[in-house]
């Protein structure tokens, strides 16, 4: 017991005079964290690789109708793209309580808050990386069919820039939305199969249930000059988390989708920022409140 | 310093901690014993913040962790191999360690070095065997040059040499007036490197006290053994001096109520040449298993506990 009042002084100061996590630490530490898995990079390459190849396959296709607009191809390749950020997402969400690893990082940070904050800025700057990556890819394959019909592809005018920009939003927002699933429900296959739900299954099951023409509504029934009335399930599908994201790769010029509301790019990157805000609150006032096990 | 008061921890209606207070001081080694489900982990998460505790305090150099300025520096947990994302390289882990407390990369390469770990820097930790895992997380623990340690079961997994190494390790930290609290289930692993030794059963104290005190209320404390040619007639000489004697394999008495010159004498006088004699000392593990077992019978009769 003698030996408490002959602490080295050395190892007394050091304990005071270092100072502790702050954000911009936290924030280095998480972008370590997350370029030094190989998920991340996997999940990358496939999604732009997957992206650009079936926007070629797509566009292929579409050039042999007559008024081909290799532009309207661009955002086609997203269909399947639109996982990868999704799974990158979940990834870093719940990876840590996957695999116990949030005991290191919440002992090093027992407020917990900034390091999901952390989390948030360093899986955007990956996500906008990746985004503007599979935007490009998608570029690449519609110039071939584009070519092939001796159609000069324009990016600066038209509805080019305005959706090469939802696309990348687009993403960066699949990708937050995925990270905000995944914080919130802990574990990787649940928050992957919610997400995929409803990212990908909800809109098409709502927006064949809001097709006026498959619909029950006879109010609809009448349409002739395209002045669709919104439905119920249209409604619900452009304030889903996946029918709003696909909004901001609709480009402005097309209108609303049949039976839904006019929310346009912009409004429907707003009601997906909704949804990441509200899911990552929930996460954080669970992180916050309740213990980490 | 690590003070922990009244802690109690409750899971819905399942008690994991209850009423637990103890104190591990600077310069000394604490060991933290119990068997498994006994709350030591629970304890040891509660310390360090991961879990609130339900009543009760838990404090780490007079501060609640949360609280607690710059933790890595203040404290060097390890709580579990499965700490640590499995794709991650060992190397990357303690960087990212390191980062969030502004430590540079050379203290990296230094507790990679102290833990023997250097050459598999570059190995992802999924590829770890447990023993390699329990030094990342020694390595860990280290980083921030602490003046307290938090360390769950850190020999489990590690070969004869690393047992040797954490003991050593522990014990220098110790020295140099750095508070370390150590669990383990292995009780003559204690022995050989705490000062002192709290034991919990079913989330409550059962004992808080030096190795020399646990070991004293053994059973087999004070109990001499002794090998001689003839162990009956040696045994009715001792029995009526009032001794206790249990008779074992190859001539060998163990003698409890008589001290090692008693029973020498007793020897003389019925003519029984000696072989060997010696005081047997208790073990940290008898101690333990006796606990460890009182806390289970007096589990429902809960007067008699509370009267020991």
């Amino acid at each position: 017991m003698s030996a408490a009042t002959t602490v080295p002084g050395a190892a007394r100061a050091l304990a005071t005079a270092r100072s502790g996590p702050t954000f911009a630490r936290l924030l280095a530490a998480e972008w370590t964290k997350l370029t030094s898995l190989r998920s991340p990079w996997w999940v990358a390459a496939v999604t732009v690789l997957v992206t650009g190849a079936i926007t070629y396959l797509s566009a292929q296709a579409s050039s042999v109708d007559s008024g081909f607009q290799p532009v309207d191809s661009l955002s086609t390749g997203l269909v399947l793209g639109q996982v990868g950020p999704l799974v990158l997402g979940v990834l870093v969400g719940a990876g840590e309580f996957r695999t116990g690893a949030f005991r290191t990082t919440f002992t090093l940070a027992p407020r917990r808050l900034p390091v999901l904050a952390a989390q948030v800025l360093a899986l955007t700057a990956f996500a906008l990386a990746l985004a503007v990556a599979a935007t490009a890819a998608c570029v690449v394959g519609i110039w071939p069919p584009a070519a092939s019909r001796g159609i000069a592809v324009d990016l600066t005018g038209g509805d080019a820039p305005g959706l090469m920009l939802g696309m990348v939003a687009f993403g960066v927002g699949l990708a937050l939305f995925g990270l905000a699933l995944g914080a919130l429900v802990r574990r990787t296959v649940p928050a992957m199969l919610t997400g995929l739900f409803a990212v990908l299954i909800l809109p098409i099951v709502l927006m064949m249930v809001s097709d006026p023409m498959v619909g029950a509504d006879p109010a609809s029934t009448g349409l002739v000059d395209g002045a669709v009335p919104t439905t119920v399930p249209g409604t619900l599908m452009a304030f889903s988390p996946g029918g709003a994201a696909q909004l901001m790769t609709i480009p402005a010029s097309y209108g609303p989708i049949d039976g839904a509301p006019d929310l346009g790019p912009v409004g429907g990157g707003l009601v997906l920022l909704a949804w990441i805000v509200v899911l990552l609150a929930a996460a954080a006032v669970r992180l916050h409140a309740r213990d980490v096990r | 310093m690590i003070e922990v008061e009244a802690l109690t921890k409750r899971y819905g209606s399942t008690t994991a901690v209850d009423g637990l207070t103890f104190t591990a001081r600077p310069g000394t080694v604490t060991g933290f014993l119990g068997p498994n489900g006994a709350g030591k982990s629970t304890t040891m998460r509660v310390v360090v913040g991961l879990e609130r505790p339900t009543s009760g305090t838990a404090t780490v150099a007079g501060r609640r962790y949360a609280d607690l300025p710059a933790p890595l520096h203040a404290v060097g947990v390890m709580l579990d191999a499965r700490s640590v994302h499995p794709g991650r390289t060992a190397y990357k882990h303690l960087l990212a360690m390191a980062q969030t407390h502004g430590i540079g990369k050379a203290r990296v390469r230094e507790v990679l070095a102290q833990t023997g770990l250097e050459p598999a820097a570059n190995r992802r930790a999924g590829t770890f065997s447990l023993g390699m895992g329990q030094r990342l997380g020694i390595a860990g623990a280290l980083l921030g040059d602490p003046a307290t340690l938090i360390l769950d079961e850190p020999v489990n997994g590690l070969d004869p040499d690393g047992v040797l190494w954490v003991r050593h390790l522990v014990r220098e930290l110790a020295a140099e007036g750095r508070t370390v609290l150590l669990s383990s289930h292995l009780m003559h692993e204690l022995a050989l490197c705490a000062d002192r030794v709290v034991i919990i059963g079913r989330g409550r104290l059962l004992a808080d006290a030096t190795v020399q005190e646990i070991v004293a209320r053994s059973e087999r404390a004070g109990a001499v053994r002794v090998r001689t040619t003839d162990p009956e007639a040696l045994a009715r000489e001792l029995l009526t001096a009032g001794a206790d004697v249990t008779p074992q394999d190859g001539g060998v008495l163990q003698v409890h109520g008589a001290s090692v010159d008693d029973v020498g004498t007793a020897a003389r006088r019925c003519g029984v040449t000696v072989l060997e004699l010696g005081a047997e000392s208790g073990s940290l593990e008898d101690a333990y298993l006796q606990l460890t077992g009182d806390s289970v019978e007096y589990r429902t009769a809960d007067t008699l506990g509370r009267t020991r």
